[in-house]
């Protein structure tokens, strides 16, 4: 197996034919259901939550068999994570695609598990901290988008289990748990 | 013998027929009788020698090969039937049995991928990679023993050689002529060109191209329309080795 950059690289993407959208049916579906799994991995891994469609996502092509996905076959594959609720367009032209390789629940209770963890029931943080604060390391909260995790907060709040308030700067809120 | 003239010439004559009939007989009974005995004496050292070499047929793949040829020349089938002598010695049915169901498997599974036709070598390979953790080694021979066995579910799963490779067929459709000289064509470098196939073949565009699109629909070829040259491919993943791989993931 190859590795882009790091990561390990199932077979298929070494099969030329793979990088053209096919199109008998059952062929299709195959090949869907294998990118799909390969993009949500890559980008957990590489904690990657936007893919913009005419940028140079590294997933798009493998030089090393001079083969590229056209842009029909890049929407096609979003578009069936989009299907499968673990990804949002965030334009209309489907120009930027937004990655939820965990989806926003799921985020909300990795957040719950994190505060439960960490001791942090009562306290008070910034939205920042939590992002990026020691506390968050070598979890996937650590570095994770801000606009997903304000989603997943906001989903927390509506279940009482915190509230978000504005800070003294303007630049970040903060959070007060009462899990 | 005098022969006599007159009715007595011709009783005797009669008497003589019959005693050489008679005797022609038996020599037919005596050899008849000599060789089932034989037959029975070597069937017999057949199963002194399965009995003594048992562990050796069920580990080691070419060992049971030989052996299978021995059986099938004095006419015993171990794998006739589940009961009986043989499989209960040997408990071979069960493996070929459970082969079987393992090899269905992965044709379904690899389906999608490869429109129903894996070659052998790759089938075994994924085979011996579920395997893993069995006593029992897995060649070619076993597989081919397993599907012949499994002929018997009627559609499908077959041998058929195409150029120099054995692939197994697991769906209804048989190849045509002309399909299989197409994906003999395409196991030099695992895809073809319409243009190459004209060339190669002599055939005229339409046929080219008729045969590669049913191709196509069966699921067995793949469009690659990345090349710089900007002239479709046409793959065959049943002559490479993809399936394994989509394979190894999926099961």
């Amino acid at each position: 197996m190859q590795t882009l950059g790091e990561h390990k690289l199932p077979h298929f993407f070494h099969y030329p034919p793979y990088f053209t959208l096919q199109p008998v049916r059952e062929t299709r579906e195959k090949q869907i259901q294998l990118w799909k799994e390969l993009i949500l991995d890559y980008c957990r891994v590489q904690k990657i939550f936007v893919i913009g469609l005419e940028e140079d996502f590294p997933l798009f092509s493998n030089p090393a068999i001079e083969r590229s996905l056209n842009h029909e076959a890049r929407e096609a594959f979003l578009s069936a994570i989009v299907l499968d609720g673990r990804a949002e367009w965030m334009d209309k032209s489907h120009r930027q695609c937004l990655i939820l390789w965990h989806r926003i629940k799921e985020w909300a209770d990795i957040i719950l598990h994190f505060v439960k963890e960490n001791g942090l029931e009562d306290s008070v943080m910034t939205v920042e901290e939590i992002r990026t604060g020691v506390e968050s390391r070598g979890t996937d909260i650590h570095g994770m988008d801000r606009g997903v995790l304000m989603r997943a907060l906001k989903l927390l709040e509506n279940k009482g289990k915190l509230a978000i308030f504005k800070g003294a700067s303007t630049d970040d809120e903060g959070v007060k748990f009462s899990v | 013998m005098r022969r006599r003239p007159g009715i007595g010439g011709l009783q005797t004559a009669a008497a003589a027929r019959d005693q050489y009939r008679l005797l022609g007989e038996n020599v037919a009974k005596l050899r008849t009788d000599l060789m089932k005995e034989q037959l029975s004496t070597f069937r017999s050292q057949l199963e002194d020698f399965a009995r003594k070499h048992k562990n050796d047929i069920r580990k080691n793949p070419a060992f049971r090969s030989q052996f299978h040829e021995m059986c099938a020349k004095v006419g015993v089938d171990p794998l006739a039937s589940n009961k009986g002598f043989w499989a209960e010695l040997l408990g071979i049915g069960d493996f070929y049995y459970e082969l079987g169901v393992q090899i269905v498997d992965i044709c379904l599974a690899t389906r999608p991928i490869n429109g129903g036709l894996i070659n052998l070598e790759e089938l075994c390979k994924i085979l011996s990679q579920r395997r893993k953790g069995a006593r029992e080694a897995v060649s070619e021979d076993d597989c081919l023993r397993a599907i012949s066995k499994l002929k018997v579910l009627g559609s499908g799963f077959e041998v058929i050689t195409v150029g120099k490779r054995k692939l197994v067929r697991s769906v209804p459709t048989e190849l045509k002529k002309d399909h299989n000289e197409i994906l003999e064509l395409s196991q030099a470098q695992g895809f073809v060109t319409v243009e190459e196939v004209e060339r190669r073949l002599s055939w005229s565009t339409g046929r080219a191209t008729d045969a590669l699109e049913t191709l196509l629909d069966e699921g067995l070829a793949m469009i690659d329309d990345g090349h710089r040259d900007g002239k479709r491919r046409y793959w065959f993943p049943c002559v490479s080795s993809v399936s394994s791989f989509v394979a190894s993931e999926t099961l």
